[in-house]
Formats: C-alpha cells, structure tokens, sequence
C-alpha cells in the first residue's frame, strides 16, 4: 500500500523549529524474505511505511507491542539492518543507501544503547578499553584518552575506580552507565535506546532515566527511545509514536497521545497499564487477542480483529495516518479527522 | 493469630547458600500468612529474595542453598520433612514461573501435559481426562483446545503458554497458587487479559494467591495485601491501599515516587534512590536499606529494626499495616539528626 506523499511531507513539517530535523525519516520499509523448507519463502514486511522526525535536543518515544517492528526501526536506524526502501535523513543529508567509508561515519553520529548491556559490552574488556574505543574512533589521541574515559566516567555518575574493571563486576545499573558512556564517547547526535531500562531494577530505573535526561540538556543529543512502558515514555519523550505491525498507528506531541489518546490501539494499551495511581478504580475489560504474527497480517486494517469500534471498512481498506480533531495524526476510519483547513 | 483460616503460614522462613563474607542468608525471618481466597502480593528488585520465599514454600531451594529457620505450615499442620512433596506439590499449591516455556516440557503434547496431571493426581480415566482438559483449556481462553492439544509449547505464543501453565496450575484446584512474575515477559494488553483470568479462575475455585512481582502497578492492581521485600527480609506490609496510599518505610516511598506515572503532573526529574540494592541479602548489622535511606542515623548502621505494628493494636492481625524502620513514630527524627 502506497502512503500518500502529503503525509509524509506533513509529518517531516512537524518540528516547528527554523533548522531542519536531526533525524528525518521517510516511509521507511525494512522486509525480511523468511525461508520455510520446501514452502519456499515468505516476506515479512517488518517495517511498511514509517515516517517520523526527530529535532535537536528532542526525544521520540516509540512504543508498540512485540512484533509491531520497534526494534526493527532502531536497528535500520543504525544499520544493522538494511532499509529496503524509504529515506533517512541525517541533518537533512540522505544515508539510507551509505555504504564502506560513509557508513562508519554514519555510525559514529547514530549510537545505540541496548537493553541489555551484557550482551552488548564485551565480558573480557575492561570499562576504560570499552569506552576508549570510542575516542579511538572519534581521533583523541592517546594521551588524552585516560582523561577523557574519566571525564566520561564522571559524566554518567560512575567512579573513576571502576575503569579497570570487567563488565561482570558491576551491577546491572552500572553496566547501562558504561553503555551509554560508551555511546556518548563518540560525540553522537543521535542516541537510539532501545528498551534501555527495561532490564533494571526498579530503583535503578529512575536514575538511568533521569541520566539520560541530563545528558540531552547537555549534549542537545536526540532520542530515539524505544520502550514497551508507556510511563516510561511519558516521562522521557516529547513526541509519542505508536507501532502496530510495521505501521504507525499514531503520531503526536506527548501531551496530545496521553491526553487525549486517539486511536483505538492506543487507548487499549493505556488501558492496559497497571497504574499505581488509578489503584482500585473499576479495571477496564482487556482487549481480546494478541499481536498479529507480522509475517500474516490482518487485511485492511491489521488492528480490526481486536478493534472494538471495528466497522465494515476496516476489514478491506487500511486507514491512511492522517491529522485528526484532537490534532495528532492517526491511522484509524472511525476516529473523526481534523476539519480541512482552508 | 487464626491459623485455621489461613491456608498457608510462613514463620521465620530463613533460608541461606554458602559465603564468603556475610551471613549468606538470602531469605531473613520471613514470616506471612493467607487466608483461604486472599491475594497477597510479594514485592520486591532482583535479590530481593521474593522468589526464593516461594520456592522455599515450594520446597524447591536449589543447591547449595537451604532452609536454616523457620516453618511452612499448610491448613495449619507443618510441611515437614516427613511428608513427600508429591502428596501437595502440584495438587494443594501450584505454581506458575515467568516463563511457561521453562516449565512446560518441550517434547511432550500440551494435551499429554494437562491430562498426565487429572489422571496421576485426580484418578481420572483416559477419555474423562481428555474432556476435563478440554473444558480448562476452553475455561482459560484457549480458542481452539481439542487442535491446541496436538501441540508443542514451543509453537504456542507467550501467552498462550501463559494461559496454558494456568490451566494446568488450577487443574487439581489447588488451595494456594503462587505466581513467580507470571506476566513480566508479556506484552502490556496480554498481561492484562493474564491478570483478569488469574482473579477469575482463583475466585472460582476459592485458591489463594501469591502474586510475586517487581512490578508494583502489577501487584498494586491485584492484590488485597503486600509484602514489600528489601534485601531478603519483610520491610514493610499491609492493606494494598494503606501501602501504596500511605507507605511507612522509607523504602516503599522512595520506590513509589521513583515510578513514573501515566497520570498526574509530570515532574522534570524522577526523584530517585542513590546507591544499588546489596546481592546476597544482608551484610549483617544495620538496617540494609540505611546506604541508600535518606533519613538513615547511626543507629540504623547498628541494630536491624524489628518489623512492628503501625496500625493501632486493637485492629485485626490480617488487616494490620507493619513496617521496619527505626525512625517511625519518632516524630522529631528529622530534627535530631
């Protein structure tokens, strides 16, 4: 399905500042050819049709359910994997296409902070040697590189006395402060988190958080922060998207999607969220069925099976995403749109 | 205390593995009762020692670990030694993990799994069996059992093997069912249709239910009762609403403002807790939150407080909010320091 060039455009409007979006991406499709045996293979269309940006300073929160493509979008973002179509443009230059020289320096403007830093921080490196990697790349010559990890160390609140240590001496917590130093050591303007708090503890969570918040009034690094916990979002994001199998479902400032969320999807998973501060108010019926397998989408749109305001329509057409009354875009036929402007 | 009522007593569980440095007591003088249809919720971060208070229940303590105090009374009457876990493990309390695919068995038939356990424990026959396994598996949400049955938990989506566990939780009726994070590795909408079944198939069979959790909105929205768990002991417990509405201890406090929230104001920074919780339980001495506790003295670093009654005597032991902490009912605390 084509998605109608104006939307995009719309969307790529939507900073309001002068300059140009740090990150602008354009009806992005990341497909996946699956190989089933003597069936033959199967495409998988990941990501179909993703459009957001992100300013300066400024962080998108992407939320959906597993196998809506989340993942998918920030391992295309670095490029990991591959886009197959669409566009990605980094401060206005376009990269989906780089490749050899011009993909390493790509890379060193979009960094990646997984969810869990075990397995993304090499066990038999110390902290000082992971981090100065970094500065390897970025060209701090080597006297100044002791300087610089504990400069980065001091920055993410880690001691200096951790820098000869392995990643399998410091707790979970302390080992996301290295990932992030980690990705800071390379002067990014984009950082990609994906689930990058879901694996800590409770109380380590809120200082992570507050961390990277920190380092963005900072640095003016953007966000692409990834999280399946929508408070998490709430917190961190100033733009909220949401993902349902491969597709924005909708696409708004923060306050637009939790005041007054439009889509169907989204006010389910809102719903959804197990609160402290809706304790022992009347719990809403959940919404029946599960996330659709992304290689056999629903027809029409993929949300309709578990829809409750599913109508006829819904089963055929997919809904186009498109600006809506309460002013954020969504893709949904029965939500009202917003009045044509003149 | 009524112990008939309860169906499950926890006294002074403690439980240790080898160390060394510290006391290796991962689990301290933990003590908790449930009555019959009451949900309970077990609070608490990794190493907290929530999840081996239920194995320790359970009688499941992996090695090298033990029990070095305390009893596990069941209707009462000790789950001693003597008594072999077969005779109740599985049919008087169940239990359900985080990951199904863990404690399913990959190689045998979902239908093979369920009816195993009506024939061994309930004497049921071979067709009886397959009908009974039928109706739960329909009972907990499966669309299609009779197909669902012919297949391996491998296939089965998280939360099918979820409702799957369930069923075969529930098929003996047990009194107690503990659920170890029975939702953590769900998606948000599965996790709660999870959650709803959880309630709607305990109440219809009266069971208790532990509900062990990190996630405080999981428990919060569940449970009747929490117990919240620092460093493998009890610090504070009580009515949900009395907990979450007006915790006591320092620690519950600093978690529920650490938890950012889908309503309400939105603060600029999340107040936070300094420092990490300690692995391996206690180092002995002190309080083990007094490190990261705002309001810590030095008599916190001294002397572990004792869990004591907030709530004014008279009112009923079940209903009674309890916290440890040095500083309550010390009005001039904060002054004094």
């Amino acid at each position: 399905m084509m998605t109608d060039p104006a939307h995009v455009h719309s969307i790529a409007d939507q900073p309001t500042a002068a300059a140009p979006p740090v990150v602008d991406v354009r009806d992005l499709r990341v497909h996946f050819k699956v190989h089933r045996g003597l069936l033959g293979s199967q495409l998988v269309k990941a990501v179909d049709g993703v459009s957001f940006a992100i300013a300066a300073g400024e962080t998108l929160g992407l939320a959906g359910e597993s196998g809506s493509g989340k993942s998918t979008v920030a391992r295309t973002l670095v490029r990991i994997n591959r886009p197959t179509e669409g566009s990605i443009l980094l401060s206005g230059a376009e990269t989906a296409r780089l490749s050899g020289q011009d993909l390493r320096a790509y890379r060193r403007r979009m960094q990646m902070v997984y969810q869990d830093p075990y397995d993304s921080l090499d066990p038999k490196m110390t902290i000082k040697d992971a981090i100065g990697e970094g500065l390897t790349v970025r060209g701090v010559p080597r006297a100044r590189r002791k300087s610089e990890v504990e400069e980065l160390l001091a920055r993410v609140n880690l001691p200096v006395a951790l820098a000869g240590r392995y990643p399998g001496q410091l707790s979970g917590g302390q080992r996301q402060r290295v990932s992030i130093a980690r990705a800071l050591a390379v002067s990014p303007e984009v950082i990609v988190c994906d689930e990058a708090v879901a694996a800590l503890d409770v109380s380590i969570r809120a200082q992570v958080l507050n961390l990277l918040k920190d380092i963005q009034a900072d640095a003016r690094v953007s966000y692409l922060f990834i999280s399946h916990d929508l408070s998490t979002l709430r917190f961190m994001a100033d733009r909220i998207a949401i993902m349902y199998v491969g597709r924005l479902v909708e696409y708004g400032t923060s306050e637009q999607v939790f005041s007054e969320p439009a889509h169907p999807y989204t006010q389910a998973l809102m719903a959804a969220v197990p609160d402290i501060a809706s304790l022992g108010g009347p719990r809403p019926a959940p919404l029946p069925g599960e996330p659709p397998n992304p290689a056999s989408p629903p027809a029409g749109c993929a949300f309709h099976p578990r829809c409750p305001l599913a109508v006829e329509l819904c089963r055929t057409v997919a809904p186009p995403l498109v600006r809506k009354a309460t002013g954020q875009l969504a893709a949904c036929h029965v939500v009202p749109d917003a009045p044509e402007v003149a | 205390m009524d112990l008939v009522a309860d169906v499950i007593t926890v006294e002074h569980l403690t439980v240790a593995f080898p160390a060394r440095e510290g006391t290796g007591e991962v689990v301290r003088d933990v003590s908790l009762a449930i009555g019959a249809g009451e949900r309970v919720g077990l609070v608490g971060e990794s190493g907290s020692g929530k999840s081996l208070t239920a194995r320790a229940i359970m009688r499941l303590i992996p090695q090298p670990g033990r029990v070095t105090n305390g009893a596990v009374l069941f209707d009462g009457a000790e789950l001693g030694a003597k008594s072999a876990p077969t005779k109740w493990r599985g049919t008087k309390i169940a239990m359900i993990t985080q990951d199904p695919l863990s404690s399913l068995n990959p190689l045998v038939k979902i239908g093979t799994q369920i009816t195993e356990m009506l024939r061994y424990h309930r004497r049921l026959g071979r067709a009886e069996a397959r009908g009974k396994a039928e109706e739960l598996l329909r009972s907990v949400g499966i669309p299609d059992p009779r197909r669902t049955m012919t297949r391996y938990p491998a296939v089965l989506s998280g939360g099918m093997r979820q409702r799957v566990a369930l069923a075969i939780a529930i098929s003996c009726e047990p009194r107690l069912l503990i659920a170890d994070e029975p939702t953590t590795a769900l998606d948000v909408t599965v996790q709660a249709q999870v959650l709803t079944l959880l309630e709607r198939m305990t109440a219809e069979h009266g069971s208790a239910v532990l509900l062990i959790s990190h996630d405080l909105g999981v428990v919060g929205n569940f449970c009747d009762r929490l117990l919240v768990m620092y460093a493998g002991r009890i610090v504070e417990s009580g009515p949900t609403a009395t907990v979450i509405g007006a915790p006591a201890h320092p620690y519950t406090r600093a978690l529920l403002s650490s938890i950012p929230s889908l309503r309400g104001d939105l603060p600029d920074r999340l107040a936070s807790i300094p420092g990490s919780p300690p692995h391996g339980g206690g180092q002995g001495g002190g309080c083990a939150f007094a490190p990261r506790c705002p309001l810590a003295r030095e008599v916190c670093r001294q002397t572990d407080p004792a869990l004591l009654n907030i709530s004014d005597l008279r009112t009923v032991p079940g209903d009674s909010h309890q916290a440890a902490c040095h500083a309550l009912g010390d009005e001039n605390w904060n002054q004094a320091a």
